[in-house]
């Protein structure tokens, strides 16, 4: 009865939600497919870097390990220290361009 | 897709917000990773740098708190001509004006080198990076 033999069983309480894939999954998945993804990823990592941004995060970074000893520390402790201040400091135009790449990228899919 | 909408509020823009935000989160993630590396392997100089001055500084401290130590640290024992021995490293300590700590004269040399030497290119770096992104 059943046709692959790598799929596991499944569920009796899984949701309908898993068998069918969201939008933004399926986005996701055509962003990543295409390349794109990585794409806009190198363009920010760069865009970052050029302005001085990723430094900052660095430094929050360097002065966190230094206050806590440098082995006292985890990834997940550097990323919560470094995420809200991360997110909110992130040059507007640098923001309003990968948003309209973004936005190109869906019309264009859709 | 909906024009009419106010881009903040419209399934278009949230949907790229969410994806702005998951390219955001991986490249913070990469950061702290990287930190942390550099962190743990010992390979961020100034942080060793500093940790061992620190260590020094307290032990230089031990040492000259200790008068039985003054001339026989270095086994040489220097006498001048008005019949005095001096350590061979000079023990007063006093405070470096400019980063505030308390450093033993002999070692201020070396400590100043670090303290102004990179001071001064920490210093630059955040004059750099926050003019850049004044300018922004």
């Amino acid at each position: 009865m059943r046709h692959s033999v790598n799929r596991p069983p499944t569920p009796d309480a899984a949701e309908d939600e898993e068998k069918e894939p969201t939008l933004q999954e399926i986005i996701n998945i055509k962003l990543i497919e295409s390349g794109e993804k990585e794409r806009l990823m190198e363009l920010l990592r760069e865009r970052l870097t050029e302005c001085g941004w990723k430094d900052e995060m660095k430094a929050l970074c360097r002065a966190f390990i230094k206050k806590k000893g440098r082995n006292n520390v985890t990834v997940d402790d550097l990323v919560h220290v470094i995420t809200p201040k991360g997110r909110a400091s992130v040059p507007d135009p640098v923001k309003a361009d990968l948003l309209q790449r973004i936005r190109t990228f869906l019309n264009s899919v859709i | 897709m909906s024009a009419s909408r106010e881009d903040n509020t419209s399934p278009d823009a949230q949907l790229s917000s969410h994806f702005f935000g998951d390219l955001l989160d991986s490249i913070i993630v990469d950061i702290a990773s990287e930190c942390h590396r550099i962190a743990k392997l010992g390979l961020d100089r100034n942080l060793e740098d500093e940790e061992e001055e620190l260590r020094r500084s307290t032990q230089a401290r031990v040492r000259a708190a200790d008068p039985s130590n003054s001339g026989e640290t270095n086994s040489k024992y220097v006498v001048d001509i008005f019949g005095q021995t001096h350590p061979a490293v000079a023990n007063e300590i006093f405070d470096c004006m400019n980063c505030g700590r308390s450093i033993m004269a002999g070692r201020f040399a070396p400590h100043l080198e670090k303290c102004m030497g990179k001071g001064r290119k920490a210093r630059l770096k955040a004059a750099r990076s926050s003019t850049t992104a004044q300018n922004r």
